[in-house]
């Protein structure tokens, strides 16, 4: 009788009823040989943009996710919202990026499942950033990269104000009024910036861009970033965070005018 | 040589090697920091932009850090390591704290930031770090470190995007390097400057790097340790001060030994 | 007690010679000390009720609560001992998001009851543990509709229209049945809002005020109004419940 082990101690999960972090999966390391990490993207999503105005954040994505240089799939989102109050818009490895979102559903699942019992507050859209940035940093100190740029908006309750930052791959870290990762940190950025400063001023103490201000400036620099971002497609979503909650829109796409190309020489066949 | 290879000399071309690609876990976010050491004083200063390449990243991005009533740290090099480093260091203050039920003193401080960064010896923090504070001696202190944990206690240090732009101006108005005193006049003896001559020399190394330097710009955050009992007229007084800077007082951290940590703002040119 | 003395209820690994398992049953009893917990399945969703018993006024109003969520549309109430329970509920939580990661959709709330009590069951098996002093009412609704099950010690469990567990069960399930009943016969079948102050009723007429001091009431639900996701039932609901409720009993204490 003594002899007998207890459901923690058996060696192997004899009714499957152990436990989980306890189950032990018999795995010997020949099996997989060396273990690999992501050391370059493969399927990818370009610039994501962000910008704070007078009641939250709009951050907007197109709807590409391109494989190299072949649009491949060309309805996809990213842009996902984190409870109530916050959302995440995601550059980089899609396949990264679905994991990310996998994670962070069931963390947020597990949080809102405890809050029932100790009634605890959600997670603020701060809470959650901090989250990022931990892992992103942690991965990278392992060699093992999750290959995003990640744009973090939200609404703080407790401090009734806007939030806006950004986390990467390296685990690099800042937040600003307006940001935007890859392509468009060249093309939007200025674009965002100025619009931005044309109110708030340099100090940002003037007033914001109203939503609708907002919503027009984002829509212009997606449009620019299609004419010149081969990787970026002309079907887009902004996403708004307000003290209301989070909300993203219907794919649409810009109005764009090509009929300067006939003008065009140098490039591509021409008869004269 | 043809009697060592055996094989024709263009096969060792090593253009023809397979290109790897591999993960580069660190960038250079830019940006510079200074410290000063004054006698009852020490100035720990840098810029607030972050930068990547040609962008910038961010207008505000921190680089320097109050640790405790005494001690300052400034960190210039891969931010996200710099972040990292300095969350760290902080929760090692709080646990020695805990245990010993004082503050960590500033060469303590000084000798464990060396030794933090020497455990990573071989995948280091790309972070320069310099720490400015007050010794128990109530002197004026600046410790300088190397990625890796080098580390000496100086009069001065710049660090960073700007620090060759920056050290030899202070070498020469710190350490009089280049100058020599009057004849019959006492020999120059550095670390024995005013605030106020301070104040202005980190200034102009700033407002100056920013004008050379695509790097360095946008905001500047000046901290201020002095010693317990110290006057701080020669700071708070609004005259002194240029157009634009302003001063605040940090609160004690602790339960306050009396020495007083000021944080001076200023702008820089965005451009 | 007869089995007191007897040297077969020492250890859950050993039968009595009539082929009992006393350690089993001892956990039973412990589970009858508890406050009452009450589920419902209604045609439009799940409803749980609980006695919580207050052994002391100085207490937080509303702390250590019994529901415990287990994903987001299933609810759990456990009678018997409170950290039996909450370890079971985080095992239970483990198991919603071991499916929900395997399978990519929302475990039913048939499977979990299943899995928690293949749990319970190997806890009845070995000498160097103890059996769970604890039942557990688990209630959802998932793709097969509104769901209710409760779990016992033994690891046996039933699906159940309507279920009652702890002190004064016996008094809870009659009146279940006359709900039960009505709908059966085609009368009536309550809905989830209706149900809120039926189930106030029966742990208000179950609560024994000369035994236990006072108790607070807790009450979830899953159904259209909550999203289908378990929450609790709102506040305002609950209070017109309540008063209805004492105002109930009050009424058959004049009829006395």
């Amino acid at each position: 009788m003594w002899k007998q082990r207890s459901p923690g101690q058996s060696s192997f999960n004899d009714y499957n009823t152990f436990p989980l972090p306890q189950t032990q999966r018999v795995q010997p390391s020949y099996a997989h040989g060396p273990t690999f990490h992501t050391q370059q993207p493969l399927v990818t999503g370009t610039s994501v943009l962000g910008i704070k105005f007078d009641k939250g954040v709009m951050i907007a994505a197109d709807n590409l996710a391109s494989y190299g240089s072949l649009a491949r799939f060309r309805d996809i989102q990213r842009l996902h919202p984190l409870g109530q109050h916050t959302l995440i818009g995601v550059a980089g490895d899609m396949s990264d990026y679905q994991w990310l979102q996998k994670e962070l559903d069931a963390l947020l699942r597990e949080e809102d499942a405890l809050a029932l019992t100790d009634s605890h507050p959600s997670l603020s859209p701060k809470n959650i950033y901090q989250l990022l940035s931990n892992l992103f940093y942690a991965r990278r100190s392992k060699m093992n990269p999750v290959w995003n740029a990640v744009l973090v908006g939200g609404w703080d309750k407790v401090k009734a104000e806007s939030f806006l930052a950004y986390v990467d791959l390296l685990g690099t870290t800042y937040t600003a009024p307006t940001l935007a990762t890859g392509f468009g940190a060249h093309l939007a950025q200025p674009l965002l910036r100025e619009a931005y400063e044309a109110k708030a001023g340099i100090d940002g103490t003037g007033p914001l861009l109203t939503q609708e201000e907002a919503e027009k400036v984002l829509e212009d620099c997606m449009k620019v970033l299609f004419y010149r971002d081969a990787r970026s497609i002309n079907k887009f979503q902004i996403a708004t965070i307000t003290a209301e909650g989070s909300t993203i829109s219907d794919s649409k796409s810009a109005d764009t005018y090509w009929a300067f190309a006939e003008g065009l020489r140098g490039y591509g066949a021409q008869t004269q | 040589m043809a009697l060592y290879s055996n094989a024709p000399a263009s096969y060792a071309d090593h253009t023809s090697a397979p290109i790897e690609h591999r993960f580069n876990p660190y960038s250079d976010n830019g940006g510079s920091i200074l410290a000063i050491a004054g006698k009852d004083f020490s100035v720990i200063a840098g810029d607030t932009r972050q930068s990547e390449g040609y962008n910038i990243q961010t207008r505000y991005a921190r680089k320097v850090w109050q640790l405790t009533d005494k001690a300052v740290l400034a960190t210039n090099g891969f931010a996200a390591d710099g972040n990292n480093f300095v969350k760290r260091v902080k929760q090692r203050l709080e646990w020695y704290e805990h245990a010993h039920h004082k503050p960590m003193g500033l060469k303590s401080i000084a000798r464990m930031i060396q030794t933090m960064l020497y455990a990573k010896r071989f995948f280091p923090y790309y972070v320069y770090n310099i720490l400015g504070g007050i010794e128990e001696d109530g002197s004026g202190a600046v410790y300088s470190f190397d990625p890796v944990g080098s580390y000496e206690r100086e009069a001065c240090r710049a660090a960073g995007a700007a620090q060759s732009l920056i050290q030899p101006f202070l070498d020469n108005q710190i350490y009089f390097k280049n100058q020599t005193p009057e004849t019959g006049s006492e020999p120059f003896i550095p670390g024995n400057l005013p605030l106020s001559t301070v104040l202005s020399l980190v200034v102009d190394s700033f407002t100056s790097a920013t004008e050379r330097h695509i790097e360095v710009g946008d905001g500047m955050e000046i901290y201020v340790v002095m010693n317990k009992g110290r006057t701080t007229d020669d700071l708070l007084d609004k005259k002194k001060l240029g157009p634009g800077m302003e001063v605040e007082e940090l609160g004690a951290l602790g339960e306050g030994g009396g020495e007083r940590t000021f944080l001076v703002r200023a702008a820089l040119k965005r451009d | 007690m007869t089995s007191i003395g007897t040297g077969y209820d020492l250890s859950v690994s050993t039968y009595s010679p009539d082929g009992r398992l006393f350690q089993v049953e001892y956990a039973t009893k412990a589970v009858e000390a508890a406050g009452v917990a009450v589920g419902l399945r209604c045609k439009d969703g799940i409803i749980l009720g609980v006695e919580r018993l207050l052994h002391s006024k100085l207490l937080v109003k509303g702390a250590n609560r019994r529901i415990a969520s287990l994903d987001e549309h299933i609810g759990m109430a456990g009678a018997g001992l409170l950290a039996d329970g909450k370890h079971v509920a985080r095992r239970g939580r483990e198991e919603a998001a071991s499916f929900r990661e395997n399978y990519n959709s929302p475990v039913t709330v048939q499977i979990l009851s299943d899995r928690i009590s293949a749990y319970l069951q190997a806890y009845t098996c070995y000498g160097s543990v103890r059996p769970f002093g604890l039942s557990t009412i688990l209630g959802g609704v998932d793709k097969t509709g509104p769901k209710l099950f409760c779990i016992e010690p033994s690891g046996v469990y039933y699906g159940y229209r309507a279920v009652a567990v702890g002190k004064g069960k016996a008094l809870a399930k009659t009146e279940l049945e006359k709900i039960v009943n009505k709908e059966v016969e085609g009368q009536t079948s309550l809905t989830v809002r209706e149900a809120v102050s039926e189930i106030a009723r029966i742990i208000y007429l179950v609560h024994d005020d000369n035994k236990d001091k006072d108790f607070e009431l807790e009450m979830t639900w899953v159904c259209e109004e909550s999203g289908n996701k378990h929450a609790p039932v709102p506040a305002d609901l609950l209070a017109e419940a309540e008063a209805k409720a004492k105002a109930a009993l009050e009424e058959g204490m004049e009829e006395d």
